[in-house]
């Protein structure tokens, strides 16, 4: 587990921009949200999924999340067809706040292929980025909050 | 004039504002729908939108509106129902109450990051516009703006077109809290009959507080001038073009008159549920509606001593939020002081919480 500015990131996922993580297993792929994304959104109170064997293509919204009285966007890290529904987040959102990368898991993607689940992947933040993600994100943070105080 | 997308970062923002008539939920909500797709595919600037509704009411776009209201009555006094895109519970919509969607991208310089962020940004325009014509607000975080302890704006936000997302305000000039018993289906009818009526005490509208007739347009003038101050732009007074009217068009059609939309079945299920509890500090009374996990809404009455403020801090604090025991504790908690219920602490107030949640019922 690397804990990184206070928001657990672990090592062995790979994370899209818009924050939803991807747990790789052949072409077995197993989505969720980031520890980041659940602290910043606070509660989830919902969770529209898609369904089951719809496909969805890398960086498309597959499911809405709403929080508090938002509603932000649950974006496909890879392509390929929903294989499985978390189907216990019907009746507990709170799963992706207490345990985002376990039983908070959102949904499974089983790519077509390997070769071009590995292209995708190339696109995603892993290892060594993951770090330089989170400052980004921090820093994007606070720089906006600086320039909101100034004005 | 040069296009819309030579404008896009010019620091001139667009102004829909309509002040010739209250529009139908299904043509103001389209409106509201396409801005930011304007922004995020037509290469728009942000764009205000103000205006008014005809008499209405509008759920959130993941709520179940058959538990919501009463759709019956709704009909009977001819108040129009609809579905919004952007999260939060029920408002009542009319001439006297300021509608107001922003589309915008979340970069945009200025706003801050992330769901707190972006509800903290536009609350203080919201308050800036407030404080213009001369009415002390404060945000409630999470949830509302409020005047002593009071809502007096609701505000909901969902992303939408890339990272354009699309923000709803509803600001109360004026309010019928007699329509709005009427036709929501709350625990409140409950309360009702024992001639009590919690919105009066929870809600509070521009007129009320300053004593005055302020126009809608006023309010609406103020909250244009609050937001070129805020974010050092201008505003032009503009119309949608022939692609922004397609969109809304499509909006209308696709969306905002089908039952399919309407009765939409993607939602948590509801629950009520009564707990009572016989405290030290009196007898608590706790009416409770759950999202799915979820508490949607909360009142917290009996016979014991606080003040309504106390009481409303500590109900907004709750709604939202999982109705999970130690995530009750801790939302309360967050905005404790001693003696807030006398003779009342955070662990009863939670029993008698879960208490209602033990007793829910479907509706």
């Amino acid at each position: 587990m690397a804990e990184i500015k206070g928001y657990n990131m672990p090592d062995e996922l790979y994370y899209h921009e818009e924050h939803s993580w991807a747990r790789v297993e052949g072409t077995k792929v197993t989505i969720g949200m980031t520890d980041m994304f659940q602290k910043e959104a606070g509660d989830i109170v919902f969770v529209d999924l898609p369904e089951e064997e719809d496909d969805v293509s890398q960086g498309e919204t597959c499911g809405k999340i709403q929080s508090r009285k938002w509603i932000g966007k649950l974006v496909a890290p890879v392509s390929g067809e929903i294989t499985e529904i978390n189907e216990e987040l019907e009746e507990d959102t709170s799963l992706i706040n207490s345990d985002p990368y376990g039983d908070g898991w959102i949904l499974v993607i089983k790519a077509e292929d390997e070769d071009d689940l590995q292209a995708e992947l190339k696109n995603l933040i892993h290892g060594d980025a993951v770090s330089a993600f989170v400052d980004r994100e921090i820093a994007r943070t606070e720089e906006e909050r600086a320039k909101a105080e100034q004005g | 004039m040069g296009s819309i997308s030579d404008r896009a970062g010019s620091g001139e923002w667009r102004l829909f504002k309509n002040l010739t008539h209250s529009v139908s939920t299904a043509e103001g909500l389209a409106w509201d729908d396409a801005l930011p797709q304007s922004v995020a595919r037509h290469g728009s600037p942000p764009i205000l939108h103000l205006y008014t509704f005809i008499p209405s009411v509008i759920v959130g776009k993941y709520q179940d509106i058959e538990a919501a209201l009463r759709l019956e009555r709704c009909r009977a006094r001819g108040i129009e129902y609809n579905r919004r895109s952007t999260g939060g519970g029920t408002v009542i919509m009319g001439p006297e109450i300021v509608a107001l969607g922003l589309g915008i991208n979340v970069d945009y310089p200025g706003l801050k990051k992330g769901v707190g962020g972006v509800f903290d940004s536009l609350s203080r325009v919201l308050i800036r516009a407030l404080d213009h014509v001369g009415v002390r607000a404060h945000f409630q975080p999470k949830n509302d703006l409020e005047v002593k302890g009071r809502k007096i704006a609701g505000l909901s936000a969902a992303s939408e077109a890339d990272t354009c997302l699309l923000f709803h305000t509803s600001l109360l000039v004026d309010f019928d809290i007699a329509l709005m018993t009427d036709i929501m289906n709350t625990p409140v009818i409950k309360l009702e009959d024992k001639g009590y009526n919690c919105f009066s005490q929870r809600m509070t509208t521009v007129r009320h507080e300053l004593g005055r007739n302020l126009s809608v347009a006023e309010m609406m003038e103020a909250i244009q001038t609050a937001f070129e101050e805020e974010f050092g732009i201008a505003f032009r007074e503009d119309s949608p073009d022939d692609w922004e009217q397609n969109t809304i068009h499509r909006f209308i059609e696709e969306r905002f008159t089908q039952d399919q939309w309407i009765f939409s079945h993607r939602h948590p299920r509801t629950r009520m549920g009564v707990g009572q509890l016989k405290t030290r500090g009196g007898l608590l009374e706790i009416y409770l509606s759950l999202s799915g996990g979820s508490i949607e809404h909360i009142l917290i009455t009996g016979d014991f001593f606080s003040t309504s403020e106390n009481i409303h801090r500590i109900e907004n604090a709750l709604k939202w939020t999982s109705a999970l025991r130690e995530s009750i504790e801790s939302n309360i908690a967050s905005v404790w002081h001693d003696n807030m219920i006398y003779g009342i602490d955070v662990s009863t107030l939670t029993d008698a919480i879960l208490l209602a949640k033990q007793n829910q019922v479907r509706l």
